[in-house]
């Protein structure tokens, strides 16, 4: 096990096109670290980049106290001692499962002996003793996944690289391989990286979470903080589907420009300064809607704040809360709201309970960088 | 038939022109994007792939580019065009163009036909039929030249039938017509091949989208399907074609007794009988300009399938198209013509082959066996025969090592120059045989090899390497380039994790393709009888003299021998591959 260092790293292709811009990083060892980000934000061209299939244009990557990659210096993948599994799982078709584990073994040149009793050991470690005569063709999805972690586990890599291993499974058989996955790299103390598209998987797997976009590093940092405290209005919208509002925070609370939406003072959390114009992200979490024919005073009494009408225009169900989106005077409001599931059409009043305010400097939130999962109309200027 | 028909899936010139650099696995748009320089310039070292690819470059180069290049010096250092624009040639010439188009044509319209009718129709035993009417690939053409010729030649039980209740034949096979016929009956499988593949392709959603939009099935088969076949059958005409233009069993056996006189014909004049004077510089500007059509053929072929649509996959099984009342009487016609096609040719071939001469009865009391006694034991076909199963064992060997170094050096590494080697080993392909004994015969004195069986056999590898390297290919490229990326994370170099993973991944594939060639080569005709030296006959040349000299029982028996024993070769391989 070992930490892996990333310095400046920056990835150029040759047609121009930013692959990662002076990357930062430092995974600790035996950290489970995800990256996540949108489609070609640059976290498979930074695992890659770790692996040694690309190589940076400028930086350098350490792996433990080994240089692999940086300038006059770019050590092949086979000798950074690493284990990856891909989204594909690739394992062999020609070769049993029993060969394809051992692979990395015969590699380093291991005697046939102890090539049987890992082999052993990792069959039992991946719930998959007595395979090691099958055909992988054979196999369901799930299995080859666990010969594929096998095989990348097998040699005790310093790293184990996770490149959407996750990501080609079915949706029950993912949730059940999650669990098994951290248990078995949290019990042998790996040092994991492991990039997904699913945010979810991301929050729930890893130590940290890195959110990188345009091949720059957007935010680190662990999972409860990430979603609580997100440091840009992008980084909010990508990982939690937070509404954006443009506007101005004075000591009395914030105004959004050319909308209704207006937050209380105590109610918001800044990120940089606490005044001036600027933006706040509004979670899902964040946001209560009540019944527009409830009595308004009810709700009124407590905040100065004044509630907007809106109109429900989508309601899904959800485990944790039914997952609505809001017409609210002409901004698409994404909440979570508990209990009773509104009706599609429902008018309904939207209240703030909790904002993150962003400074314009401190947050330039260029829009088109983040391309948005969900709906997310900026309001204002 | 052209040698190099392979037997892979889908239209098979799109690999050809494919650009070779394989994307990477994940579907990310990171990866999907462009690839950065594997090794930059401050970190180059030499490798053993490196060393491979060289070498590759080297054989390549030595095989294929070397007597392609001579052909087209000596024939642009000596100016003949007056002789290539006189009577004779341009006759040649608009034979063979002529003949070639038309078959062409008629290959791929039957080839369709049969495509929807055996695979989307509920056409009667239609798992049969697609077996038999696959047959006259395994059959070499001038093989079938010579049974037909014991159909519908003069003294074919057809005409002679005819005659006798009508007054005169019914239809001659000799001359242009019979040579265009039989052109179509020996390319219509590739065609049947290659369209089939592109059907199986096209999704069955779009159809049930044309249903569900209103269309009848005939109206969605022919309004959807029909036109997504279009570049498929394009790739069809062009490689049936171009293998046509330069065929030399049919028109030699078939269009020669009526004066139907080809490029390949004329080629086979001039070296053989001295008719021209500097007959390797006129055959040379022939040569020339046969190399031309082809890569014009291969160039209009890149431009046309660059409009292809990408189709998805799609798992649901396409709605059979019913024939409902015409179901029987399709059947039947269909039935009729496919036995007619390939029964009756062996059957004639069985016939002749036992009876003492043409024309005589068939009856008990006349067959004989001596035809096959004297034919198998004459002392020409005792050396024909060992020099084509060495000759052709060779080949195959060659051309299943270099076909898997070449297939997985293309498909499964990065580099520039990966698109070019894949050109240059396919390229014979698109190449007419012809074009390549005249190569070889050009260079032969200079390398030593002039009056010996092994031109021959570099020129069977320069024609079928190509054979292996699609074999190799095509299912190399569906592969993920994560399997040798999973090699090298475990401690494999770049040419281990390609011997390890790639190489073994492709050997059935490229040992089948070898496999191929060897049953191609071995009743090869055209390279053979241009490259014939003493001693250096071939089976199919063996033949081919047997005809000529007006040993037709003889020919026919021999040829039986070889069409039972290819067809027996190519199931053991059929079978190896289920």
């Amino acid at each position: 096990m070992a930490s892996v260092t990333l310095s400046r790293l920056g990835l150029t292709y040759p047609d121009g096109t930013v692959g990662l811009d002076a990357v930062d990083l430092t995974v600790a060892d035996g950290e489970f670290i995800a990256l996540v980000g949108p489609s070609g934000s640059g976290k498979t061209t930074l695992l890659r980049a770790i692996a040694g299939f690309l190589a940076p244009t400028t930086g350098t990557v350490h792996i433990g106290d080994t240089l692999v990659a940086g300038p006059g210096t770019l050590l092949a993948p086979e000798k950074r001692g690493l284990g990856m599994v891909f989204q594909q799982h690739a394992v062999w078709p020609h070769l049993t499962v029993a060969q394809n584990i051992v692979y990395p073994l015969r590699r380093a040149g291991v005697g046939r002996a102890q090539r049987a009793q890992q082999l052993a050991r990792v069959l039992s470690t991946v719930g998959l003793t007595g395979f090691d005569k099958r055909n992988p063709a054979t196999l369901s999805g799930g299995q080859r996944q666990r010969v594929a972690l096998a095989r990348a586990i097998i040699g005790s890599p310093r790293v184990l690289l996770l490149d959407e291993a996750l990501s080609a499974l079915d949706e029950p058989l993912r949730g059940a391989l999650r669990l098994e996955l951290q248990a078995l790299t949290r019990s042998i103390g790996l040092t994991v990286i492991h990039v997904t598209h699913d945010r979810e998987e991301a929050l729930a797997l890893a130590d940290r979470v890195v959110v990188l976009d345009g091949g720059r590093v957007q935010q680190i940092g662990a999972p409860p903080e990430l979603v609580s405290l997100p440091n840009s209005p992008a980084v909010a919208r990508f990982l939690s589907d937070a509404t954006i509002f443009s506007g101005v925070l004075s000591p009395s609370g914030f105004v959004a420009t050319d909308h209704p939406c207006a937050v209380p003072g105590s109610r918001i959390e800044a990120v940089g300064g606490r005044s001036g114009p600027g933006s706040i992200a509004v979670l899902p979490e964040d946001i209560d809607l009540v019944a527009a024919s409830a009595d308004r005073q009810d709700v009124r009494g407590e905040g100065d704040d004044d509630h907007g009408s809106a109109r429900v225009t989508s309601s899904l169900f959800g485990r944790t809360g039914n997952d609505v989106v809001v017409d609210w005077e002409g901004a698409s409001v994404r909440c979570r709201v508990p209990g009773v599931r509104p009706l599609v059409g429902e008018p309904v009043r939207v209240s703030v309970r909790r904002a993150v305010f962003y400074p314009r400097a401190a947050a330039p939130a260029p829009a088109a960088v983040f391309a948005a999962p969900y709906h997310s109309t900026e309001i204002g200027g | 038939m052209p040698p190099a028909a392979p037997p892979g899936p889908g239209p098979v010139r799109r690999d050809r022109v494919r650009p070779t650099v394989p994307a990477t696995t994940s579907g990310t748009a990171a990866s999907a994007g462009p690839q950065p320089q594997r090794r930059p310039r401050w970190a180059a070292p030499w490798d053993g792939i490196d060393g491979l690819r060289a070498v590759l470059w080297l054989v390549c180069g030595a095989v294929i580019l070397l007597p392609l290049s001579a052909i087209v010096v000596l024939a642009i250092t000596n100016n003949h065009l007056p002789l290539l624009l006189s009577g004779d040639v341009v006759e040649a010439a608009r034979n063979s163009v002529v003949s070639a188009a038309t078959s062409a044509v008629g290959a791929v319209l039957v080839g369709t036909i049969l495509a929807l009718l055996l695979d989307r129709s509920d056409l009667r035993g239609r798992r049969t039929l697609r077996l038999l009417a696959l047959t006259p690939l395994l059959v070499p053409p001038f093989v079938g030249a010579i049974a037909w010729i014991g159909i519908a030649g003069p003294t074919g039980p057809v005409n002679r039938a005819w005659t006798e209740w009508f007054g005169g034949p019914l239809w001659i096979i000799y001359g242009g017509d019979g040579v265009v016929f039989l052109l179509i009956v020996h390319s219509y499988p590739i065609a049947y091949i290659i369209m089939s593949a592109a059907l199986r392709r096209v999704p069955s959603d779009l159809e049930q989208a044309a249903r569900i939009s209103g269309a009848s099935l005939l109206r969605s088969v022919t309004g959807i399907t029909l036109p997504l076949l279009r570049p498929a059958a394009f790739s069809a005409f062009t490689l049936i074609a171009v293998s046509n233009l330069a065929d030399f069993g049919i028109p030699s056996i078939i269009g020669l007794p009526e004066r139907f006189v080809t490029l390949s014909t004329l080629v086979y004049r001039y070296i053989q009988s001295g008719t021209v004077e500097s007959p390797l510089e006129v055959v040379a500007t022939i040569g020339v300009v046969l190399l031309g059509v082809a890569v014009l053929s291969m160039v209009i072929d890149l431009l046309v399938n660059r409009t292809r649509v990408e189709l998805d996959q799609s798992s649901a099984p396409p709605q059979p198209i019913r024939l409902g009342r015409a179901r029987a009487a399709t059947s039947i016609v269909a039935w009729t013509l496919v036995l007619a096609i390939t029964l009756l040719p062996l059957l004639a071939l069985t016939s002749q082959a036992l009876l003492p001469a043409p024309g005589v009865p068939l009856a008990w009391e006349n067959l004989t066996l001596d035809n096959i006694v004297r034919a198998t034991t004459a002392p020409g076909t005792i050396v024909g025969a060992t020099n084509s199963v060495m000759l052709s064992v060779l080949a195959g060997l060659i051309c299943t090592v270099l076909g898997l170094a070449v297939g997985t050096i293309v498909t499964r590494t990065r580099a520039r120059s990966n698109a070019a080697l894949a050109t240059v080993a396919l390229l014979p392909q698109a190449i007419p045989g012809l074009v390549i004994a005249v190569g070889w015969l050009i260079i032969a004195p200079r390398i030593g090899l002039f009056n010996t069986p092994w031109l021959i056999l570099c020129a069977y590898v320069m024609a079928f390497v190509a054979v292996v390297v699609q074999a190799v290919a095509a299912p190399l490229r569906s592969t993920p380039m994560s399997m040798e990326e999973a090699a090298r994370i475990s401690g494999a170099s770049r040419l281990r994790a390609l011997i390890d993973i790639s190489w073994r991944m492709a050997v059935p594939a490229a040992v089948a393709g070898g496999v191929l060639v060897a049953l191609t080569a071995v009743r090869e005709l055209t390279i053979s009888v241009l490259l014939l030296s003493p001693g250096s006959q071939t089976l199919g040349v063996s033949i081919f003299s047997l005809q000529q000299a007006g040993a037709y029982n003889a020919a026919a028996a021999l040829s039986l021998l070889v069409t039972l024993v290819g067809l027996a070769g190519l199931g053991l391989v059929d079978r190896r591959r289920h």
